[in-house]
């Protein structure tokens, strides 16, 4: 009988947790819906509170801030799928092939994730400029965003993948070859398929990574026409006044994309989560 | 099994495994390099080159006069490393001190705290109760939110004045009789303390969680048997087994804040405003001062000294815990 009122005791604690957890999610919905007069007087809990949808509307007029989504999802989808097919082929080696530099390079590959972003920065800058100057834009250009950020994700995701690839029995390869496939086929038609989960997985750990990346979104962009969601979400902030209400909904808009990309990904995400492949 | 698989026997011979071995002494395979390619093309660009040319910075003299020679700066040796570290005059040096011990307490508060919550949470949702998976999912969303909007809805939430924190605490709940200010003064370190470990607990309880999973059961009915009580089976069987996980997750966490740069500057005024003493980190800190005063020698130089700390750090945790690590997996 104690044994039970205990275990429920602990279920309430849990239940309690959540909704403290989610609360700062909940106000950011709330504020969105709120009115602005009722924001800037810090009163917003109120009892007749009547959600504003308007906040919505106006949000991408305030702030073009269509484009900066636009510009993200093209930046970011087209680096998760560069950096998940760099990445399946290199992790394939190393998890796969015997060859001499597969150690060292498999330790360069750890080494990356300890380097602060300010030491490459500059003179990445530098050779942007320069290659600019040589006639090939890439400051402020698409490519240049998603090039940068392919390589930035690469390192991590040939991490990630290389469990999975190491994780799948060599049987399967072996025979198909002795089948009279090619290594690259059996790659392609064998290895590939069976290790969809943990494409799935990486792919979506490198859209959130990607979406998540403002540093050299600020300072490698200049215009609105490439610019991401993080410098367009700073733009509510005016001279004078900060519109919280907008800024919360562009918050809440720019939390869908990853928001779904987590949910449907979820099952595969959560296994190489566990598998303690993916880094926090 | 098509146009991708017409090649003869003879590249099927060197993947079945006995074969390899042998072939490989005689013939150079040429086969992981060139899936290799294309990932270490990108990285040399970016981060290798990069690297070399950034430590080459560091021992330029790099400032606004100088910064359109390039590399063709002048050579000052160590001296930015001593300018930035020691010299009190040094405009980047101002502010490292306090950045410093920030970053210090920030990485280790977040990491205890992120470790102990997600343990604790993890062991709440080890059993069966109604909704667990419901819970489970739920309980992941605030790390599903980018940093920057962490940032940036903290940053609201803080206010003195119009922030939801002072008016629960002031008005609703009377826990206070006047609102403090959360992002001016000590308080600050708080301020971007909480909303890092609110968005990074989850995650470790979900991995925390996948671990516990792993543990059979009969090991607890044994050793309730034995007259274990709670606790005992905690420290016995539950901590043993989540230590290699804990001791991966600990490093991550302490790496990623040490360099955590997102939800400071995305909190703190508008452009690249100043946190203050207590909410200053060593890479905002670091991003402001070489971005105002165009000293990218020393910028690099820091970045340098951060990234060879990091590295020893990495070396000797891995080193001590090597075996715990290796054990389990």
């Amino acid at each position: 009988m104690k044994r039970k009122w205990n275990q429920r005791a602990l279920n309430v604690l849990t239940w309690a947790i959540v909704v403290l957890t989610l609360s700062p999610v909940a106000f950011m919905v709330y504020a969105s819906l709120s009115d602005y007069n009722d924001v800037v007087t810090g009163n917003m809990l109120k009892a007749s509170f009547t959600p504003h949808w308007s906040n919505y509307r106006e949000m991408w007029v305030n702030v073009d801030f269509l484009a900066f989504l636009r510009n993200s999802l093209i930046i970011c989808g087209l680096t998760t799928l560069l950096s998940t097919l760099l990445a399946s082929l290199a992790a394939y080696a190393l998890a796969r092939f015997r060859f001499r530099g597969n150690h060292a390079f498999s330790v360069a590959v750890s080494t990356t994730q300890v380097i602060p972003g300010m030491l490459f920065f500059l003179p990445l800058y530098m050779l942007y400029i320069q290659i600019d100057d040589a006639g090939l834009p890439m400051m402020n250009t698409f490519h240049g965003m998603i090039f940068l950020y392919t390589a930035m994700f690469t390192p991590a995701s040939i991490w990630i993948m290389r469990g999975f690839f190491v994780s799948i029995p060599r049987d399967l390869e072996d025979a198909a070859v002795i089948d009279g496939c090619s290594r690259l086929g059996a790659f392609v038609r064998i290895v590939l398929p069976i290790s969809a989960p943990g494409i799935i997985a990486t792919a979506s750990f490198v859209f959130l990574l990607a979406w998540d990346e403002v540093f050299f979104a600020w300072v490698l962009t200049s215009s609105p026409d490439v610019q991401t969601v993080p410098v367009g979400l700073r733009l509510y902030m005016g001279q004078h006044a900060t519109r919280y209400d907008l800024m919360m909904a562009a918050a809440v808009v720019s939390v869908i994309p990853v928001l779904i990309t987590f949910f449907a990904s979820q099952r595969w995400f959560i296994k190489g989560l566990a598998a303690g492949a993916v880094k926090g | 099994m098509s146009a991708l698989c017409e090649q003869g026997p003879g590249l099927a011979a060197s993947i079945a495994s006995g074969a390899r071995t042998q072939r490989r002494r005689r013939k150079f395979d040429a086969f992981p390099y060139l899936l290799l390619a294309p990932a270490a093309l990108m990285m040399l660009v970016v981060n290798l080159v990069p690297i070399v040319q950034g430590f080459r910075m560091s021992l330029l003299k790099l400032n606004q006069y100088t910064l359109s020679q390039f590399m063709d700066a002048p050579y000052i040796g160590l001296r930015n490393y001593r300018g930035v570290l020691f010299d009190t005059d040094n405009p980047v040096h101002a502010g490292m001190l306090g950045a410093l011990r920030n970053t210090a307490l920030y990485s280790l508060l977040v990491t205890v705290c992120s470790v102990a919550i997600g343990l604790g949470v993890a062991l709440l949702l080890n059993r069966d109760f109604p909704g667990k998976a419901a819970a489970r999912t739920l309980l992941m969303l605030p790390w599903v939110v980018p940093t920057y909007v962490v940032g940036t809805l903290w940053g609201f939430m803080w206010q003195r004045d119009e922030g939801i924190i002072n008016h629960v605490l002031v008005d609703v709940l009377h826990l206070m009789d006047h609102k403090p200010f959360w992002l001016i003064g000590s308080n600050t370190f708080f301020a971007i303390v909480i909303p890092t470990v609110w968005r990074a607990w989850p995650v470790l309880m979900l991995i925390f969680l996948a671990a516990l999973q792993a543990v059979p059961e009969e090991l607890y009915e044994a050793a309730r048997l034995d007259g274990a009580n709670a606790w005992q089976r905690f420290r016995n069987i539950t901590l043993p087994t989540l230590k290699p996980v804990i001791v991966i997750q600990v490093m991550f966490q302490i790496i990623d804040n040490v360099y955590s740069y997102n939800i400071v500057a995305m909190m703190f005024g508008k452009g690249a405003g100043y946190p203050g003493e207590w909410g200053d980190l060593l890479m905002p800190l670091l991003t402001r001062q070489s971005f105002s005063y165009w000293r990218f020698g020393e910028g690099a130089a820091v970045s340098f000294v951060m990234m060879a700390v990091m590295l020893v750090f990495v070396a000797v945790w891995m080193r001590t815990f090597r075996r715990s690590m290796t054990s389990e997996a």
